[in-house]
């Protein structure tokens, strides 16, 4: 009894180390952003600042425009989760579910996004969008964003749609439905988890990028939050400080889309299991 | 069956036809000139480039991040105001991104009117048509006659043409010391290696780190090999870009292995290759080094830091004949870059133009208010600089006169895979775990390869 | 109801739109890569077409064997470290007698949502040599384990990996976790009826019915260890010398560096035949597996 006891214990004391562990970055980088160099590198990397550096805020706040920047950031992700999403799911539906020759070769050509590194095709990826002409318009980063998150999307809900018994769609069939009503009513309800689980993954991807961010756009008022540290970074020298109270303001909005939408995660995830249950 | 095959030839379909309209890379341009001319362009001087007043909105690429790039550039765009009341610059800043951005603007053709560019992408872009010609721009706005006669190297290509417009001078590499940690420990600034390793015993023994160096930048770590090469051969890493040397030459064998036995000894902190700029100098700052490598312009800044604390000596060397021999040759140096033009700007004499007004007065606010006179362009003898210069800076500019040679800073090198080979393999050597044996092989397969 | 899923209307309807979007601008980038592999290119002008020369010379370069090498630890570590806290920490989570488990549930993810920038410059400062946390804590116990971290040609790369496992294991935690909220209970139900532990129950339960779900964060581990870039980036710039670097970045320095952007596609290309194979024997392994159940 006493064994199980101490095993329990150093159980939920490993869980709370970690989550400990998982949180203070969080709170480093608050600290962070109001210290300056020799502070952050020196004197003081990991406690409380020595002096509050609002000074860091301000410099973020007057070098670029923070509310332009974090609408376009706002657009551009949104944008790229809707449309990832409903392409996602209905691609899936379609290689998971549905009976056709090369549906194991699309799942597979679909795939090959995931392998490929983003600065390996940085031009060509320019050049199409140029060719597009779609240069200086937010679908400049909307669609390769929505492009590169699709392969992770599709491989998800792949995993969850062959996990749905066939029965569902069978008694569908039988009430006389066809398959686009079987598919939004009956299916795209069972997988909001799924779907929940991915707006989140998707949201921070386009939310965080940087690398085509940073080649894509030409028009000044397009640019992106992660831009925002290109004011900060020098060849030689960084103001760290300053660089990171933009990250905090870049994360702030991450973290609530975050600790929201985790909520209703849970709450789909309950109800989808009693579903199925 | 039939549907799976129409899906993949209407996907493969859009593929060719996507594949025709973005044009793959390596197809002929719509120009067929022979391979070895350069295909920047030329300007052409006919169409009136008369002043008018209508409002022109220049795009510009331009390094914007701090002190040193933020305040010269500020007052350029000031004095622009003044002098050409139409122009307004639209800025979009440099990214520290290798030079993925600007490639790609020239790849899509989307290159700003006016860019900051190094010689590597001059390189790149005089082969592809993307960087103006700008002798007769130089000619005619009176730049030739600013520059300074041992800033050339700045101005002119190897090829004899003008692609940019410089502002920064013949910098140089300086090997400052902390005066006071020096006479503390008694060691007598090294003149000889020997003399060198046993002040590093001295200061290690007593905890003092003996020199701090942000190797976590390749080009410092190549400064700090080309400073210990050019001892020992006065072309020190010039004239492997030069394809006049090899790695495995006696003098640059030597170079290495004793770099290598410094490093063992331990003249670089813990963690050296992790070591950022801010890092490495608060070491240097604090008091907690004793020696600190950088270019001239750190005097600037160690000298706000450690007042007449700080101070520079010559690069130690083998011998104390070699040592007095060589104190006229300096590792660092200039090489072309600066503000260049995009030979497709629909404004591309104008902005030829401003660029060469803007280098003029980045030389004038580097001057007045950060108190640098390593420029390319002479300033006007009306301007004087705002604070006076320091001590450190006025013993430099009294040798600036003698110096018989330099050589080249990492990003003055013309020779690209040798340039990151390099900046690899000296940072490696900067950890007591590398070999001067595996750094001769590696730079001198890249030699082979590139002088083929 | 074989029409049912065979309707080849919806098939395109549904697939289409992704297909499209995918192929555009994916797709052909791919292709051009491949392509201009067999080039002596810079990047803007035009190329040369030199065949295979580019991945002989790939194949006779030290950076590509130490990428290769880096690619496989990376990715065995992350694997490792990844898929055994995910999946300890989602089972604990799952289970409704731990107390605070909306708490561990956020508190494990935030390193995902946090920008990558941020995790590496913590960690940077846990690792520095002088006045990092981990050599700190090593002092503080009176060991002297003391290491240059992310100096050190051998170990950097596994530090980094730790990195990128720390980050991301939010990730396949909350995958797995969504994989085990969907699993009816009343398997869990009649295991202990019949009398099975919970540890027993999980090795029969959880993990086979996630088979799916762990071949998914398999396969994400792993072409993430292979193209890993952004930690040595920010963190070792590929360096000591060139002892971090991994095909992502060998693509990298060769193109954007040494302006051998041929040289660097042929890499590419290599990553991604690396990549294709890793993911054709991990679904044979998890097809072999589901036989033999």
């Amino acid at each position: 009894m006493k064994k199980i006891k101490i095993g329990d214990l150093i159980f939920k004391s490993f869980l709370w180390i970690y989550a400990m562990i998982s949180l203070y970055p969080l709170i480093w980088m608050v600290f962070y952003s109001f210290k300056n160099n020799e502070e952050i590198f020196v004197s003081n990397p990991f406690g409380f600042p020595t002096v509050l550096r609002v000074e860091n805020y301000i410099k973020a706040w007057t070098q670029y425009n923070v509310p332009k920047y974090f609408i376009n950031s706002l657009i551009v992700a949104v944008a790229t989760v809707i449309l990832t999403v409903s392409c996602a799911l209905l691609f899936s539906y379609a290689t998971s579910r549905m009976k056709w020759k090369g549906s194991e070769i699309a799942r597979i050509y679909m795939a090959l996004g995931m392998f490929i590194p983003v600065q390996a095709v940085l031009i060509p990826v320019a050049k199409i969008v140029k060719e597009l002409h779609l240069m200086g318009h937010y679908s400049s980063l909307i669609l390769p964003y929505t492009a590169l998150n699709l392969s992770f999307a599709t491989l998800v809900f792949y995993g969850f749609f062959k996990g749905i018994p066939v029965e569902l769609e069978e008694a569908a069939c039988i009430d006389g439905a066809n398959i686009y009503q079987a598919f939004f009513r009956i299916i795209v309800p069972v997988v909001k988890p799924a779907i929940a689980t991915l707006v989140i993954f998707t949201f921070l991807t386009a939310w965080n990028e940087f690398l085509l961010a940073n080649v894509l756009i030409i028009d000044a008022k397009l640019r992106t939050l992660p831009l925002g540290v290109l004011f900060f970074q020098g060849q030689f020298t960084t103001d760290w400080g300053a660089m990171g109270a933009t990250m905090v303001i870049a994360s702030i909005p991450t973290v609530l889309v975050y600790t929201l939408f985790s909520e209703q995660v849970e709450k789909a995830l309950t109800v989808g299991g009693a579903v199925k249950g | 069956m039939k549907y799976a095959k129409k899906l993949m030839s209407l996907t493969m379909g859009v593929a060719l036809g996507m594949g025709v309209l973005a044009g793959c890379a390596a197809k002929p341009a719509e120009t067929s000139k022979p391979a070895d001319e350069p295909k920047a362009v030329a300007e052409t001087p006919a169409e009136a480039p008369e002043k008018t007043n209508e409002p022109v909105t220049l795009k510009i690429y331009a390094q914007y991040s701090d002190d040193d790039t933020k305040i010269p550039y500020d007052y350029a765009v000031q004095e622009l105001a003044k002098a050409y009341p139409n122009v307004k610059l639209e800025l979009d800043i440099q990214a520290q991104d290798d030079g993925q951005k600007l490639q790609t603007y020239a790849a899509t053709g989307n290159l700003p009117d006016i860019f900051q560019v190094g010689l590597s992408q001059i390189e790149t872009f005089k082969k592809s048509g993307n960087i103006m010609v700008l002798n007769d721009a130089a000619q005619k706005s009176g730049f030739i006659d600013k520059v300074h006669e041992g800033s050339k190297v700045n101005l002119y290509n190897e090829d004899g043409n003008i692609y940019a417009f410089p502002y920064a001078g013949n910098e140089l590499v300086v090997w400052y010391y902390n005066k006071e940690l020096f006479e503390k420990y008694n060691v007598e600034v090294p003149k000889t290696y020997d003399e060198l390793l046993e002040a590093v015993k001295v200061f290690k023994e007593n905890d003092v780190i003996p020199m701090s160096v942000f190797a976590k930048e390749g080009w410092i770590t190549t400064a700090l090999y080309d400073a210990i090469a050019v001892r020992y051969d006065a072309g020190g890493i010039d004239k492997l870009d030069k394809g006049q040397g090899k790695a495995s030459d006696e003098a640059y064998t030597s170079a290495a292995k004793k770099l290598n036995e410094l490093v063992k000894a331990g003249l670089l902190p813990d963690g050296v290759t992790n070591l950022n700029y801010d890092q490495a100098a608060a070491l240097f700052y604090e008091g907690k080094a004793a020696m600190f490598l950088n270019g001239q312009w750190e005097i600037e800044a160690s000298t706000q830091k450690l007042g007449d604390k700080a101070d520079w000596m010559y690069y130690p060397a083998a011998d104390e004949a070699s040592y007095e021999a060589s104190k006229t040759v300096w590792a660092g140096g200039g090489a072309p870059g600066g503000y260049a033009v995009n030979p497709n700007s629909p404004n591309k004499e104008l902005a030829a133009e401003v660029a060469a007004f803007i280098s003029e007065k980045y030389c004038e606010a580097k001057y007045k208010l950060r108190s640098n006179p390593m420029l390319a362009l002479k300033v006007d003898a009306s301007i004087t600089p705002e604070k006076p210069f320091s001590p450190m800076m006025e013993r430099l500019a009294k040798e600036i006169p003698n110096i018989t040679s330099t050589t080249k800073f990492a990003w003055g090198l013309s020779n690209q895979p040798l340039k990151k080979s390099i900046e690899e393999q000296t940072q490696f050597l900067c950890t007591p775990q590398y070999t001067a044996e595996e750094f001769i092989q590696e730079i001198d397969k890249v030699i082979d390869r590139t002088n083929k | 109801m074989k029409k049912f899923f065979s309707d080849k209307v919806a098939i395109t309807v549904f697939t289409l739109p992704a297909l499209l979007i995918f192929t555009v601008m994916i797709f052909i980038p791919i292709l051009q890569v491949f392509w201009n592999s067999f080039f002596e290119w810079d990047g803007l002008s035009e190329g040369l077409f030199i065949g295979i020369d580019n991945y002989i010379r790939l194949f006779d370069d030290k950076a590509f064997y130490i990428a290769n090498k880096n690619g496989f630890i990376f990715a065995a570590i992350i694997t490792v470290l990844q898929i055994v806290l995910a999946t300890f920490f989602a089972i604990a989570v799952a289970n409704s007698k731990i107390k605070g488990r909306r708490f561990f549930r956020i508190a494990y993810f935030i390193p995902v949502v946090l920008s990558v920038t941020v995790v590496c410059q913590l960690w940077l400062s846990i690792y520095n040599a002088d006045t990092g946390l981990l050599n700190k804590f090593f002092e503080a116990i009176g060991s002297d384990y003391r290491q240059n971290w992310l100096s050190d040609r051998n170990k950097a790369i596994m530090a980094i990996a730790v990195v990128n496992a720390w980050q991301w294991m939010g990730y396949v935690f909350a995958l797995i976790l969504a994989g085990i909220k969907s699993i009816p209970n009343s398997y869990y139900e009649a295991a202990q009826i019949d009398g099975a532990s919970d540890f027993k129950a999980h090795t029969k339960i959880t993990i086979p019915l996630l088979a799916e779900t762990y071949k998914f964060c398999l396969i994400l581990s792993v072409t993430g260890g292979i193209k890993a870039f952004t930690e040595m980036f920010i963190m070792t710039g590929g360096g000591p010398g060139n002892s971090t670097y991994t095909l992502t970045y060998l693509m990298y320095t060769s193109a954007f560096k040494s302006g051998e952007f041929g040289y660097g596609l042929a890499a590419a290309t290599v990553l991604v035949l690396e990549c294709l194979i890793a993911i054709i024997v991990i679904n044979k392994l998890f097809k072999q597996d589901a036989q033999m159940n």
